[in-house]
């Protein structure tokens, strides 16, 4: 009994100190920083101007549900019932190889004059000052869209494919040489000190150690830029007239709304764009076992 | 006299010195070893020699020709008379070993029959019957990565003797190897010293192995050359000197001295 007495007041004692210093306070797990306010003051003003944004559009008289079914009936349209009205089946893969081959000679082009500028661009085998000078220019071809080249060089040869050609071709030396340096700067600089101290020449050097070396990535970059290349032909049909399948998708869309041509077109590039893929990959795959 | 170097020095910068007022002379025929402790400069005293870095002063005949007052082509004759082989192989690891030794004659050919790979017959001959002997007729058609370390590096010594060099230098030819290689090496440098009366200046780290199997040895130590004569006349003392440290630091045998 007289421990009961002894213990209650102390025990009720601790129990008012401990409400008194966390008055009905719970633990944090998250601490508060100036990170946390930042990021959820951040989505909060997000998420407000996107519901602000759905309710002061300008819908016009377009019903949202509708819209959406309607939308979704173009797209059965286009990948469902496919059909040829402007042209014939023969027209379209001929058509499809003059992009294809719009392709290839840009990459070409791009490739061989590349490969000398980029082994001027390669810190490893020319000088600092060159190496910069190349590597800046490149620098700047790059920043620059293709199309916008394209576009540029289409005001001394008109919209056509020779603007298509020498626009393409000049983004694409811009990317393959800072591919092609890179690759060339991976190379080990012992074997080029060992060559020259055999008293090779620079041609020598090139040929017999860097190129060897390195031809692998020099292949599949050449690849790569090859099927982006592709890609940019279909769209200069459409954009500056270069022709081929480009041409005939923006004739199928924009002049005869035809959504049925325009789902046979896009089949047709979505296949040859598989089958370069797929080409690729068996050249890197034969290429890295050698 | 092959080889004489006189006061030559080599400065980075403006007061980084490699290497300062070397001076020594190698005969024809003569095995050197170059010891010292890492960063003593003697990577930069083999590449002096050949001007992949070039020295800042001094004077380097070899074989009767100016090698720091040459010009291009000059150079290029200089280079072909000396061999160079490497720590790290620096074989051109996608090509066979065959293509690999015959880089070595690219400074005999024209640009264009270089650059194509064009080698006359008594070249390949050459270079088939220097791989016979260094033990690698097996491999002559194998890709260079495919080598282990002491092969490779076999290719390497075949690829300077190619040259037809009247000296070889080797920068540090078995720090990569392990004690089986690194001897077979090193037999196969002697013998070709012995026997073809090719100089051979060589970098060393092993003290033991330099002592075994040298006709003299140059101690380096801060771009300064701090002892020079025979093998036999290298007292521990002097080895401390060149490494700069305490007797008993070092991790010596010196039991093996005269094995050689």
């Amino acid at each position: 009994m007289e421990m009961d007495e002894s213990f209650k007041p102390i025990s009720l004692e601790a129990r008012n100190s401990m409400k008194s210093s966390h008055p009905g306070k719970m633990i944090k797990v998250k601490t508060i920083t100036k990170e946390t306010i930042v990021i959820q003051l951040t989505m909060i003003i997000l998420a407000i101007s996107t519901l602000y944004g759905f309710f002061t559009f300008d819908y016009k008289d377009i019903v949202f549900i509708e819209s959406v079914v309607s939308a979704l009936q173009s797209v059965k349209i286009m990948l469902f019932e496919p059909h040829l009205q402007h042209f014939t089946f023969g027209e379209a893969i001929f058509q499809v190889m003059v992009t294809l081959g719009l392709a290839f000679l840009t990459t070409l082009f791009g490739a061989v004059i590349a490969l000398f500028l980029g082994l001027l661009a390669a810190r490893n085998l020319s000088t600092r000052f060159v190496s910069n000078l190349i590597k800046g220019c490149v620098a700047f071809i790059r920043a620059v869209p293709t199309v916008l080249w394209v576009l540029i060089f289409s005001v001394a040869a008109g919209l056509g494919s020779v603007a298509a050609v020498i626009g393409m071709t000049f983004h694409s030396v811009g990317y393959l040489i800072k591919a092609f340096s890179e690759a060339f700067e991976e190379l080990d600089k012992g074997v080029i000190e060992a060559l020259r101290a055999s008293g090779a020449n620079w041609w020598q050097i090139v040929f017999q150690a860097v190129l060897p070396s390195c031809v692998t990535y020099l292949i599949s970059w050449t690849f790569l830029r090859f099927e982006i290349n592709f890609a940019v032909a279909v769209g200069m049909g459409a954009a500056a007239g270069a022709g081929g399948i480009g041409y005939d998708m923006f004739m199928a869309s924009g002049f005869y709304f035809d959504l049925r041509e325009v789902g046979l077109i896009t089949y047709f590039i979505l296949a040859f764009a598989i089958v370069l893929e797929i080409l690729a990959g068996r050249i890197k795959r034969k290429l890295k076992s050698r | 006299m092959l080889l004489e170097l006189r006061q030559v020095s080599k400065q980075y910068g403006m007061n980084t010195k490699a290497l300062s007022d070397i001076d020594f002379s190698v005969k024809e025929g003569e095995f050197v070893s170059i010891i010292g402790p890492s960063g003593a400069g003697k990577s930069t005293l083999l590449r002096c020699i050949n001007r992949m870095i070039e020295a800042s002063n001094g004077e380097i005949i070899f074989d009767g020709a100016n090698v720091l007052g040459s010009n291009k082509k000059e150079l290029k004759m200089i280079r072909r008379k000396i061999g160079m082989i490497f720590q790290h192989y620096n074989l051109v690891n996608r090509l066979s070993v065959i293509e690999n030794v015959l880089h070595g004659r690219l400074g005999y050919k024209s640009t264009i029959a270089g650059v194509l790979g064009l080698y006359q017959e008594e070249e390949k001959e050459q270079a088939v019957k220097l791989l016979q002997i260094l033990g690698l007729e097996d491999q002559i058609y194998k890709r260079a990565d495919q080598l282990s370390g002491g092969q490779k590096q076999r290719v390497g010594i075949a690829r300077a003797l190619i040259q037809s060099p009247k000296m070889l230098l080797c920068d540090e030819p078995i720090a990569s190897l392990d004690p089986n290689a690194s001897k077979i090496i090193m037999d196969h440098l002697r013998s070709i010293s012995t026997k073809m009366g090719i100089t051979i200046l060589i970098n060393l780290h092993q003290v033991e192995v330099a002592l075994k199997y040298s006709d003299r040895i140059i101690g380096v130590n801060q771009g300064r050359v701090v002892y020079n004569g025979s093998p036999d006349d290298l007292t521990e003392e002097q080895i401390h000197n060149i490494y700069g440290s305490e007797v008993g630091e070092l991790i010596l045998d010196l039991g093996g001295k005269h094995a050689g």
